[in-house]
């Protein structure tokens, strides 16, 4: 059975009349990385911030490997690494006294702290700034170093608010690797992050909040299926007349299909359905039989955005009544 | 243009702080006119109450320039820089030199309002008798407002150069303070002699506006050691003056554009991989290279202590290595002095001028090192991260505060040997030097508490940093200025009253400065300081403490 690292149980902040977060609850296993992703001022950086001990939770608790977060904060210190959106330089630093310095004042003994130092800068591809000065890092670089900085006094739990903000593609690829790394050395990883594609390719699970409540959690797999409970399909005709032929076919069978459109300049019908797939191989064969040029009849897939987008527009409304697709 | 003196001059005077601070003037003015007004149907012929209240007009209005002139210019550019909007403003069609005007407007434009409002108050003067409109009033306020535009440009000037807010205000205020006081050394110690030196000196001078205002407000043969100083003083410092502004305008105008953007990051060199020979050189040069790799944070050593070190320029060892050499010249100098008997000084008078130049020190390098020790943390975010650690509040204040005492322990040391030098050789003075130090132990003691408790009340290190300055300046400095006047308009025993609160001025009574014997300042003093240390340390403690918790 895999041993829960992080938990968080009814989970409320309130700032006056303010609900910042509203009744979270959550839990990760060890060595899984929690894509937490929500609009701006959604309650993320609450969640986080509650989880490392920098605010006090109104109602309800969190806990990390069995510790209170806020009651026993000074443990928990040494069991999560934090990296804020905002990177906390200090001028005249090299990278190195930087690091030495977070070593220092985690405890790290002087004599292990210059091998540790190496180490996180080999983990992280940073080695080569060991010398630079902080205050000059690019933002990618700068990212990199926040992370070997969580990495220092080896935590359990890393916890990383926008860790690829500003990177260029080949730095995002970079960390993107770096974090499945991370994950396999047995790290739990809670990411924030607004680049959705990047999330989905590394979460093994994602929880969207909106306006501090959460709106949809679970495995990826897990929340596409509640998000979308109609599937979209997409049919490549050979020319324009064909297209308008299968969306007057399509419309005769509206008990099955709905909000049908035709993309005249691409020549592609779309429409969306629930049926199964048996039913669809029924329409596609009906389609060929009237003699109509078929290219290419196929499912669209809905990814971490469309379920995003899916989640937190189903939440505008319903900010009175039961969020969709709430795990727990 | 309008723009960004709406910005830069009118949303200034919007301010509450702004608005109290002129209140503030204009009742000080009419009080001190309203002090000295003629309570009696006679005319006083000889002017002299309005004299009195003028002098303290001008001297007033020339301390408040000094002190609060780098505050608003010297972070103006600097600021905007690192915030991006200066970039979007050279991006506009605005010329850069209406940028640059706009700012020159914007800044000296609160001072010269200030000054203005002083108007009023030195026309009642005026209506008194006894002052001179074209001799007294209009040289005065013409030597203020030069001033005030030639603080304006210098702090501009400094701006453009600086990476950060706090570090060119640091840099402002010592300039202006050599420009307006240490300026004035050279002559002090070369005149009387017919030499190339001393005419340097004599113009050097001319930089520092004491001089012409002291010649216009009748003060002009202090200082002069009996020697008859040539007057001119005022015309002097137009065209020393003039010509250093207009100076600093072109040169920072040539480099309002690009040049304050188009700047290379730093390639991180370190000496460790240089060739040999330039090793030994740099060796040499610095004792301790601050190019050098560093080794790690040695165990039991509390790591923010050396974090503050390594994290300022001035905490690097060579700079310290060059500090300790400069205070060790300084006092053998002092000491040469007042051994050799070059000069007709007692022992009283030369510890009154090492009290002076320790004050000085002290005044100005606490609020640069301290007032940036916890707002500074804030301001670069890296308080968050030192939250995140285990590191306990008592540990961040320890930590921090040692980082400073260390550096002002070695200011301390600028001047002991010459008081040792002082005691070896007039023993029956050594319960009176030791008593000094312990005034200046204090005064150090009080400047750093006071700025590192005025850190830890603010979010942005600049303002600390020109609040610490103010402070320090208001106690150490300020108090001065009602001892000049004492007699006349204020009253001794308020003089005595006042001077209780500067340890300097308790330092300067020990030792037996001219002036300051007839009073009694000591014990006094040494409460106010432990009564100033202990709520200083409670607001630092505390506020740490709350800092260091959730929310």
């Amino acid at each position: 059975m895999s041993q829960v690292v992080v938990e968080t149980f009814s989970l409320t902040k309130r700032y006056g009349d303010f609900t910042a977060l509203d009744d979270l609850s959550i839990s990760i296993n060890k060595g899984q990385i929690l894509g937490f992703i929500g609009p701006n001022g959604a309650g993320k950086t609450t969640t986080i911030k509650i989880l490392v001990g920098l605010a006090k939770p109104t109602a309800g608790s969190a806990m990390i490997d069995g510790i209170d977060c806020f009651k026993k904060s000074r443990e928990v210190k040494r069991l999560v690494g934090y990296m804020p959106d905002t990177f906390g330089s200090y001028d005249n630093m090299r990278v190195r006294e930087y690091l030495d310095f977070f070593g220092a004042a985690f405890g790290i003994p002087w004599r292990k702290r210059g091998k540790r130092i190496s180490e996180v800068l080999d983990v992280t591809n940073a080695s080569y700034m060991k010398d630079l000065f902080v205050e000059s890092l690019s933002h990618g670089m700068k990212q990199r170093i926040g992370i070997a900085r969580t990495l220092l006094h080896d935590p359990q739990v890393l916890i990383l608010d926008e860790p690829a903000n500003g990177l260029d593609p080949q730095a995002r690829i970079e960390m993107r690797e770096l974090l499945l790394n991370l994950a396999d050395m047995g790290k739990t990883l809670i990411v924030t992050s607004h680049i959705l594609p990047e999330l989905s390719r590394i979460c093994d699970q994602v929880a969207i909040i909106t306006k501090g409540k959460l709106r949809a959690y679970g495995s990826l797999e897990e929340i596409m299926r509640d998000v979308s409970q109609k599937r979209t399909i997409e049919i490549q005709m050979t020319c324009l007349e064909d297209g308008k032929k299968a969306e007057a076919e399509l419309s005769n069978h509206h008990e099955l299909v709905s909000e049908i459109s035709l993309s005249e300049a691409e020549s592609i019908v779309r429409f969306k359905t629930d049926v199964s797939d048996k039913k669809l191989a029924v329409i596609l064969a009906h389609l060929i039989d009237i003699r109509l040029g078929v290219v290419q009849f196929k499912e669209l897939q809905t990814d971490l955005e469309d379920a995003f987008l899916s989640v937190t527009r189903e939440a505008v409304p319903a900010t009175k009544s039961e969020p969709a697709g709430t795990a727990e | 243009m309008n723009a960004i003196i709406q910005r830069e001059l009118i949303d200034v005077f919007r301010t509450r702080k702004s608005f109290a601070m002129q209140m503030l003037l204009a009742v000080l003015f009419a009080g001190m006119v309203i002090l000295r007004w003629p309570s009696e149907a006679q005319v006083d012929l000889s002017g002299l109450n309005a004299q009195q209240v003028f002098r303290v007009f001008g001297y007033g209005m020339l301390a408040v320039l000094i002190l609060m002139s780098p505050a608003f210019p010297a972070t103006s550019v600097v600021r905007e820089k690192n915030k991006g909007t200066l970039a979007l403003l050279f991006n506009s069609p605005i010329p850069p030199w209406r940028i640059y005007l706009g700012k020159l407007i914007g800044v000296s434009g609160f001072l010269l309002l200030l000054l203005i409002m002083s108007l009023p108050a030195a026309t009642a003067c005026l209506m008194m008798g006894g002052i001179s409109l074209w001799n007294e009033m209009v040289p005065l306020y013409g030597v203020l407002g030069l001033l005030t535009i030639q603080y304006a440009i210098l702090g501009l000037w400094v701006s453009s150069q600086s990476t950060s807010a706090d570090g060119a205000l640091r840099t402002t205020y010592l300039l202006i303070l050599g420009l307006a006081i240490l300026s004035l050394l050279p002559y002090l110690l070369f005149q009387g002699k017919d030499s190339l030196v001393t005419d340097l000196s004599w113009w050097l001078r001319s930089f520092s506006p004491i001089p012409a205002v002291m010649e216009i407000l009748g003060h002009g043969f202090v200082g002069s050691q009996g020697i008859d100083i040539e007057p001119g003083a005022p015309g002097r410092f137009f065209i020393a003056s003039g010509v250093l502004t207009l100076g600093l305008a072109i040169h920072s105008l040539t480099r309002f554009n690009h040049k304050l953007f188009d700047k290379a990051r730093d390639s991180g060199a370190v000496v460790n991989e240089m060739g040999v020979g330039t090793q030994i050189v740099r060796r040499l040069y610095f004792l301790v290279d601050p190019q050098r790799r560093s080794t790690g944070i040695l165990p039991f050593v509390n790591p923010v202590l050396i974090k503050e070190f390594r994290c300022r320029k001035f905490g690097r060892s060579h700079w310290l290595l060059r500090f300790i050499c400069l205070c060790a010249i300084t006092s053998l100098i002092l000491a040469y002095i007042a051994t050799a008997g070059t000069l007709d000084w007692g022992t009283n008078v030369i510890g009154g001028i090492m009290i002076l130049l320790q004050a000085g020190l002290i005044v100005l390098f606490t609020p640069s090192l301290a007032a940036g020790l916890i707002c500074g943390e804030i301001e670069s975010q890296g308080w968050q991260l030192l939250q995140m650690t285990p590191l306990s509040a008592r540990k961040i204040v320890v930590g921090k505060l040692l980082s400073v005492i260390w550096t002002m322990m070695l200011v301390l040391c600028a001047t002991l040997p010459g008081y040792l030098v002082m005691g070896w050789i007039l023993p029956e003075k050594r319960p009176q030097i030791y008593q000094v130090l312990i005034c200046l132990i204090w005064a150090a003691l009080f400047s750093v508490l006071v700025s590192a408790a005025i850190s830890s009340l603010y979010k942005k290190t600049a303002a600390a940093t020109a609040t610490a300055y103010a402070v320090l300046s208001s106690v150490c400095i300020g108090t001065l200025f009602f001892w000049l006047f004492r007699g006349a308009p204020f009253g001794e025993q308020f003089v005595e009253a006042v001077l209780c609160i500067n340890p300097i001025a308790a330092a300067m009574q020990v030792i037996g400065t001219p002036g300051f014997v007839n009073y009694d300042l000591l014990s006094t003093n040494g409460w106010i300081m432990g009564i100033g240390c202990s709520l200083s340390l409670a607001i630092l403690v505390v506020q740490t403490y709350r800092l260091t918790r959730p929310n």
